[in-house]
């Protein structure tokens, strides 16, 4: 027994790598479809969209990189889905330096071929990248021509018909910041206190839990949090818009959902890593104890 | 190579073998990989700050129109005099942008932090306890017993008595549910961003390179 526990503790780490790769694997190649319970910080910020008027405009900002794409994309897409389902308009910005523009094109291209009806400059606009997260959402605060003064294509803002009555944060109904790091939390404690224009969330997993003091404290309307959160917003987005319960169930692309069957059978192998490295130690430190006493 | 695989998704999950290899051990083409990587995001930085800021924001007003613009030049010096420091005779006057560049952000932390974080943070604090149902109540003492107890453990102007120390190692308690929560939350965070790149090994490489959908 005493060999074993010495065994297990000594094991070569790179044993465990090979399991959480499998672990990661197998529910890929052989999908499981888990279920998906929702959360009151997602259903929040669903529902405050959902209480949104055709028109309304709404700020999505790509505030993550390429490393978070996993988690930030479907969350990102996913609101994309149901503003353009309500016909809102929608107005997308990146503060995020290493990608963020690349990230909101991408997801741009991606959700708008879905909705082939749907016109450039008047369903939607992309501003483009702004660098200085904190002085662009001040001037933003203020005028956002004066931070952006063309999209991203360089057409100037007050030729794009649907800016024409959305002149700062003001006319705006909601921003959803989807972020890693801290661009996230300039959205809630800068530009919600300066304009008052509500902030919805979408932060990474390992960023969430700060942003659960600002949700309580009622600075955010709602939060998505990480590849979860994703996943709780895609099954509300299935259950109230039947177009989208067919794609979600029907598409080939990564979907929050479906990395969910992979993170819960991570998270299973990893208590398992836990309670076996556990018991392994308490039983090392009992029969050292019996030694001793020997 | 078939059909079925662009270049880019090979070079993609390649330049991905060769990160993840680091986990068996250090080798040249993780490091190739590393390098690459950082050498493309700054790459990548420079060229989107010129093409999507100082492009629109500075040079293109500053060109097109000069009569309405021309106060553009001021922030535009600033930033040159920022790179004055590279220069060993004139590097003095880089600090002169650099004050005003901190003493921007100074100023814009300042309000943010207060009217952002810790007003509001205060207010949510101080909750008044007869308008809620008794869940809620419970849930409020929680948090106000949180609060209390984790700012005393970090009240460090006074020597602990017998008190404010028990009061302190419930604090503790606190603090460690908070950072159990927190190592959660990061386990999750990494493996869905393995399980991003695992998906598109397999997905977007290895079933098209073999004709799987």
């Amino acid at each position: 027994m005493a060999g074993f526990v010495d065994k297990l503790l000594n094991i070569d780490r790179r044993w465990l790598f090979l399991l959480v790769f499998i672990g990661v694997a197998l529910p890929i190649v052989m999908p499981i479809g888990l279920p998906v319970t929702t959360t009151a910080s997602t259903r929040d910020a669903f529902e405050f969209i959902e209480g949104l008027k055709p028109g309304d405009a709404v700020l999505i900002s790509f505030d993550y990189g390429a490393s978070s794409g996993p988690e930030n994309d479907p969350m990102a897409e996913g609101i994309m889905r149901q503003c353009f389902l309500k016909r809102l308009r929608v107005v997308i910005c990146a503060l995020y330096p290493l990608g963020g523009l690349q990230l909101a094109n991408n997801s741009l291209a991606k959700v708008t071929a879905e909705f082939p009806d749907l016109k450039y400059g008047e369903d939607y606009v992309n501003l483009g990248f702004k660098d200085g997260a904190q002085a662009v959402m001040k001037r933003m605060g203020d005028d956002i021509v004066g931070a952006f003064p063309t999209d991203v294509r360089g057409t100037p803002l007050a030729r794009i018909p649907m800016m024409k009555g959305v002149r700062s944060l003001r006319q705006v109904s909601v921003v959803v910041t989807v972020t890693t790091g801290i661009i996230g939390e300039y959205w809630i404690t800068q530009a919600h206190p300066q304009s008052g224009v509500p902030v919805i969330v979408g932060p990474t997993a390992v960023g969430a839990p700060k942003y659960y003091a600002y949700l309580n404290a009622g600075q955010a309307v709602g939060m998505l949090s990480g590849m979860k959160g994703a996943a709780e917003y895609e099954k509300l987005l299935a259950a109230k818009y039947p177009p989208l319960e067919r794609f979600y169930k029907s598409t080939h692309a990564f979907t929050a959902t479906k990395g969910m069957d992979a993170q819960t059978v991570i998270h299973f192998v990893i208590i398992l890593f836990i309670i076996m490295g556990n018991v392994a130690t308490l039983s090392q430190r009992a029969a050292r104890r019996k030694a001793e006493a020997r | 190579m078939t059909p079925h695989v662009d270049l880019g998704t090979w070079i993609a999950a390649l330049l991905t073998l060769f990160a993840l290899s680091f986990l068996y051990k250090d080798n040249p083409l993780f490091r190739f990989t590393e390098s690459l990587f950082a050498g493309v995001s700054l790459g990548y930085y420079v060229g989107t700050t010129l093409n999507q800021t100082l492009m629109p924001n500075l040079i293109n007003p500053l060109i097109h129109d000069f009569n309405q613009s021309w106060d553009l030049l001021v922030p535009g010096l600033l930033g040159v005099i920022l790179y004055m420091r590279y220069l060993p005779k004139a590097g003095w006057v880089s600090r002169y942008a650099l004050a005003i560049y901190v003493a921007y952000y100074i100023g814009l932390d300042f309000t943010r932090r207060l009217h952002g974080e810790v007003l509001p943070q205060l207010a949510r604090a101080i909750v008044p306890l007869s308008h809620f149902d008794a869940h809620t109540i419970f849930y409020s003492l929680v948090f106000a017993a949180g609060v209390f107890s984790v700012l005393i453990y970090f009240f460090f102007s006074k020597e602990q008595d017998v008190v404010t120390r028990r009061v302190a190692r419930v604090g503790i308690y606190f603090l460690m549910v908070s950072f159990g929560a927190a190592f959660g939350f990061t386990v999750m965070g990494r493996v869905a961003l393995l399980i991003g790149r695992m998906n598109f090994l397999i997905l977007n490489w290895i079933y098209p390179l073999f004709g799987i959908r």
